[in-house]
């Protein structure tokens, strides 16, 4: 089950965004960080059960952020969300174990349905 | 410069950053698919300008490059301005072969029309569909101009000295790209003025409407 939700994107507004699409009922906890060394440390620190993990960002990108998180932990679930929708970009994050990628702007419905694999994967 | 600071707040810039990023990897997306190519992005930066310091800002922004290629286009819908691509001189034979031509075919004058062509296209690409979901996002639809292209030129004259006109404010949307396989790096701007920064203004709190 999915408790801790971290999002990492160095745009407040984007994560302003992705957190206005999960479902409040649920009661997630959320945390946020914005980028991708920042995403990694608040990983180990806090153990999310799902991370939403921005590509293009500063300090670290979300492509390396993923790769450690994974080694890290190799269950973890990272799901891509990104502008970046170049093939090469998503066959990348995608062998580097992400879940699955979606396109940024997310809506509610391409989320619910992220968050129903995710869960299905944790089991 | 202080004078425009006001026109738009650090939160709309934000948006307009997000929505620009979001625009732009469709751009680089789109051009994938044309040419066997990966593009590396980068964080958009937005900067608010006097119309009058804009030639300067663009010149200074490029001046790695002692000269330069350009595509310039104009595009008007409710959301009105200029997009200018910016390429290091030698791009344009580099991206003729990304496109599978041998300039070896073809005489001197040949190749020049080939790599104008070819900057053509790639400036098509990428600034029509930057600038058409950047417009979709907001809700709006554009037209464009035929696109302008000059190549191998100084910065200092490759870019022009009215782009709008003085006294007016103008909002710059600056990305930085990098073909990678080619090592072709250039720069994106859309510049937009006065005319539609109220609009643009009502449409960014529109868009961020549908997430709260």
């Amino acid at each position: 089950m999915i408790k801790k939700i971290l999002l990492v994107d160095d745009s407040p507004i984007s994560r302003r965004i992705m957190k206005s699409c999960l479902p409040k009922e649920r009661g997630y906890e959320i945390f946020e960080a914005g980028d991708g060394l920042a995403g990694f440390e608040a990983y180990k620190e806090i153990r999310p059960d799902v991370t939403f993990m921005d590509l293009t960002m500063p300090v670290m990108d979300g492509s390396e952020s993923t790769a450690k998180i994974r080694e890290f932990n190799p269950e973890a679930v990272v799901i891509v969300c990104t502008a970046d929708i170049q093939i090469k970009s998503i066959t990348n994050v995608l062998d580097l174990g992400a879940l699955m990628v979606m396109k940024k702007p997310p809506s509610k419905e391409t989320v619910e349905d992220a968050l129903s694999k995710a869960e299905k994967h944790i089991g | 410069m202080d004078y425009c600071l006001d026109i738009i707040s650090d939160e709309e810039k934000e948006i307009l950053q997000e929505i620009m990023n979001i625009a732009f990897g469709k751009a680089a997306a789109d051009l994938a698919e044309v040419i066997n190519i990966f593009v590396v992005l980068s964080v958009p930066n937005i900067e608010l300008l006097n119309s009058q310091d804009l030639p300067s800002y663009l010149k200074t922004q490029v001046s790695e490059y002692e000269r330069v290629s350009i595509v310039e286009q104009n595009f008007w819908g409710d959301f009105k301005g200029s997009a200018f691509l910016v390429f290091q001189a030698s791009a344009g034979r580099e991206l003729v072969a990304l496109f599978g031509d041998n300039s070896d075919d073809f005489g001197s004058e040949s190749i020049d029309a080939l790599e104008k062509e070819t900057l053509m296209e790639v400036g098509n690409i990428l600034i029509g569909a930057c600038v058409g979901k950047l417009s979709e996002l907001l809700g709006d639809a554009v037209t464009y101009s035929p696109p302008r292209v000059v190549t191998e030129n100084t910065h200092n004259d490759a870019i022009p000295t009215n782009i709008f006109e003085s006294g007016s404010s103008a909002i710059v949307l600056k990305t930085v790209f990098c073909f990678n396989e080619r090592n072709v790096n250039g720069f994106l701007f859309l510049v937009t003025s006065n005319d539609s920064i109220l609009w643009l203004k009502k449409s960014l709190a529109t868009f961020m409407e549908q997430y709260e």
